[in-house]
């Protein structure tokens, strides 16, 4: 109670203290909205720079797994803010512009997921779940406690904890949790969708979904009801009508292969559909009222990470990565392919979609260890940023998600924030120069370079070699 | 949008690259199985095997030996056998000493049992382990009688030869051109400037091979310089056959790889004698080795069977030039006066 009180006055405080406070998107998940841009826009005129923040816990990372989560965006107290958690089990919260931590969190798990931010009470609050179990509640402006809320009993036996990132509708928290008890007696596999109170932590129901992990919840209303959908790990996506004190499964429709990454959704297109990728490329768009097929698409190798989705010329447009090396829009309707863009290795990222002046991009990250801004309309890369190797050498593809990045809209300030796997979270204005700026070479420069070479060798090398005496 | 032919077979490579490591995939899972030294195992295990083989059909087990190094690197562990990545791997290694040591002994133990092993064995890596080395034989059996013919004209000027290169230089521009409509290019491409340079070569040596030979295997020096100053300032430069050790579809490696490949029908093992930066190191290693081919001058025929017989042009009338040699046997072998023989100086002459 006393915690509550004293969050509540020091939210009233952050509130006066700002007077410029922005929330120009509203956020419900880890990636903004459904249709998962992981964009907001920034209207203040506080400038944003380049910013690399390193944190050198004392937690010891496992190896092969990424360091950062995906970040979740905010604008708190009139700053652009930054939440990135990770496997330091650690959540924290950036000031973009003043580049310093606001806060820091210890957990008693990893991070996996990236968290989500939403009002209570008119607050900012950020949500998110770590593998001790539990989903924190904590004011995004001060990093004062709300509360925290045990979603598994705990067991000496218990195994790997898998939980998603949160969706807010409302009042209400979904989120999912997969829990593996490996003992005898409770031998229990068994995937949970939650539904939490946003403002209390109480859980509303709990759902036995799958025996197996489960993806981030998505929400979505049609026709004035709720629905939150939620794929399986073995690729069973399913829909639960929660208007009601317990979910009621709507449909469910079997993925062709395994699912990583987690559904997004739009109701703008007829019928409203859901857009899923899967193992061995399979990119699909499901009716959102009834579960049925509406078009698939392949692309030519896994699509890990989940998909986004923008309005280019007035058309919902569809964005997703494949371990192709290509990056793909699909007209969200039809399913038509608009372009495919080669980069320089495998696309693990769910691309984040904004504009600059108006105009549509797309942002990637990508095995080869660069960013990828990309021209949303017909696929030509913007620019690249290298985003240096990977902690580990062997970081094994097709078995986790890796971070993602996420964007703020603000015209010449435009930013990406991206937690990489190097140890770095970059906060990169794509608009200025940049010190990790690709060394990328156009069709031109490259054959340039290819003439240089052959100038100096011929020109110099090779006759100071032969002058050489023996 | 069209899908043309080379779309397809770019997406069949990037797809059987994806996941070609059989066994260390499944132990990675095993927690504290420092599955990485299995590297060491192996490669202590190829070393020795030069060692072990009777001299009857050495020659047969030196390309089984070949073939399985190539294998168990692409299939079996993580460890680049690349040229530059050995070297960019060490200096790596060594800034994690103290801080992940297993991490440490994993990148430095290739080039480090390298060099042990060209020390106690002789620089049997060469003839008998590099995969780049194996390729370029391999693919110098397709020419063997032109680049043989050539060799006994004291490498005088050759059409067919001169053909070959043009043949070489086309693919590359041409490829080249495929590669940059079709992706960007970054700093740890740079391999394809080695290729260039390769093709260079190519065409100076086929009008000036007696004259520049020798003077040009002083490029090995620069070679590996630019990796030793590459990798301190962290530049990821991948070299050729870095592609098949990673677990990628890496265009420009896979690019520089053929053209070595290509290279090799026109001058035997010219990737070896003129550009390997990995071949100064092994050279300074082979000088203190304490297994050596020595030449009984007196048994000599003067055949000159060995002098045909060696690929790098090592061998002058039975005389063994260390800097180059690979320690492939093959003068040993072929020598019907039986003149070589494998001296093992473990102790040296005390004075």
């Amino acid at each position: 109670m006393r915690n509550k009180l004293f969050f509540q006055i020091s939210i009233s405080i952050g509130l006066l203290l700002s007077p410029i406070t922005v929330i120009s998107a509203e956020w419900y998940s880890g990636r903004g909205t459904g249709e998962g841009k992981a964009s907001i826009i920034y209207s203040g005129d506080r400038e944003l720079n380049e910013w690399h923040y390193i944190y050198k816990s004392n937690r010891r990372y496992k190896p092969g797994l990424a360091v950062w989560a995906s970040p979740a965006l905010a604008v708190v107290g009139g700053h652009p803010m930054a939440f990135i958690g990770g496997y330091d089990q650690t959540m924290h919260a950036l000031d973009l512009v003043e580049k310093n931590v606001v806060w820091r969190k210890i957990t008693n798990g990893e991070i996996q997921s990236a968290p989500a931010i939403a009002k209570v009470d008119g607050a900012d609050v950020v949500f998110w779940g770590s593998a001790d179990r539990t989903v924190y509640a904590y004011s995004a402006f001060s990093g004062r406690k709300l509360w925290t809320r045990e979603l598994i009993e705990p067991s000496s036996t218990l195994g790997q904890i898998f939980i998603s990132s949160p969706y807010i509708h409302g009042n209400n928290l979904y989120i999912s949790c997969f829990a593996y008890d490996k003992s005898i007696p409770r031998n229990e596999q068994r995937g949970f969708l939650f539904c939490l109170d946003t403002k209390t932590g109480d859980i509303r129901f709990r759902l036995a979904v799958s025996t197996g992990i489960l993806s981030d919840p998505v929400g979505f209303e049609i026709d004035g009801r709720q629905y939150i959908a939620v794929c399986a790990r073995r690729g069973l996506l399913q829909c639960f009508d929660v208007n009601a004190d317990m979910p009621n499964k709507v449909w469910e429709y079997q993925m062709p292969h395994e699912v990583l990454a987690s559904p997004v959704v739009t109701v703008d297109t007829d019928p409203p559909m859901l857009y899923l990728g899967s193992k061995y490329g399979n990119f699909t768009a499901v009716n959102a009222r009834n579960g049925k097929e509406v078009w698939q698409k392949m692309a030519g190798n896994w699509i890990d990470n989940s998909a986004s989705i923008g309005e280019i010329n007035g058309r919902k447009t569809v964005f997703v990565g494949s371990h192709d090396y290509c990056v793909y829009s699909f007209d969200a309707q039809t399913g038509n392919l608009n372009w495919k863009k080669p980069v320089g290795g495998e696309v693990f990222s769910t691309p984040t979609f904004f504009r600059v002046d108006g105009e549509p991009y797309i942002c990637i990250a990508s095995l080869d260890n660069h960013l990828y801004i990309i021209d949303a309309k017909n696929g030509i890369i913007f620019n690249s940023y290298f985003t240096g190797n990977p902690i580990w050498d062997k970081l094994p593809k097709g078995e986790y998600l890796w971070g993602s990045p996420a964007s703020i809209e603000a015209g010449a300030d435009t930013c990406i924030v991206y937690g990489s796997f190097n140890d770095m979270v970059y906060s990169i204005p794509i608009m200025k120069p940049c010190a990790i700026t690709a060394m990328a070479r156009s069709v031109k420069s490259l054959w340039i370079s290819l003439l240089a070479v052959f100038l100096i060798f011929c020109g110099i090398i090779m006759p100071v070699v032969l002058k050489i005496p023996r | 949008m069209n899908i043309t032919w080379l779309d397809k077979i770019e997406n069949f490579l990037s797809g059987i690259f994806s996941n070609i490591k059989l066994v260390e995939k499944g132990l990675l899972g095993l927690e504290g199985s420092y599955v990485e030294l299995l590297t060491v195992l192996s490669l202590g295990l190829l070393a020795v095997i030069p060692v072990l083989v009777p001299r009857k059909n050495r020659q047969f087990w030196r390309h089984v030996n070949q073939v399985f190094g190539i294998a168990i690197f692409i299939f079996v562990v993580f460890t680049c056998l690349g040229v530059f990545g050995m070297i960019r791997n060490f200096y790596r290694g060594l800034n994690e000493i103290g801080r992940e040591n297993i991490i440490a002994l994993y990148y430095c133990s290739v080039p480090v049992t390298i060099l042990v092993t060209s020390m106690l064995f002789g620089p049997a890596f060469c003839g008998w382990i590099c995969p780049t080395g194996a390729l370029q034989e391999f693919m110098s059996v397709f020419t063997r009688k032109q680049t043989l013919e050539h060799k006994k004209n004291g490498y005088a000027f050759s059409y067919k030869l001169f053909v070959t290169a043009i043949f070489v230089a086309v693919v590359f521009l041409l490829w080249m051109y495929r590669l940059s409509v079709t992706r960007l290019f970054f700093i740890e491409d740079a391999s394809i400037y080695w290729s260039e340079v390769l093709i260079i070569l190519l065409f100076a040596l086929v009008f000036r091979m007696p004259q520049w030979d020798l003077k040009l295997r002083r490029l090995r020096i620069l070679s590996f310089a630019i990796i030793v100053v590459g990798a301190i300032m962290s530049l990821r430069i991948t070299s050729p056959v870095h592609f098949g050790f990673a677990k990628v579809y890496d265009p420009a490696s896979f690019l520089s790889t053929v053209i070595v490949a290509l290279s090799a029908l026109v001058i035997p093992m010219v990737w070896c004698r003129y550009l390997c930066p990995w071949r100064c190191a092994i050279a300074w290693a082979a000088k203190h080795t304490v297994r050596k081919i020595e030449f009984d001058e007196s048994k000599c025929v003067k055949c000159l069977k060995c002098n045909d017989a060696c690929l790098l042009d090592a061998v002058d009338q039975g005389i063994i030039n260390v800097d180059e040699c690979h320690m492939c046997f093959k003068c040993v072998d072929i020598c019907p006066a039986q003149c070589f023989s494998l001296k093992d100086n473990w102790k040296k002459d005390e004075k």
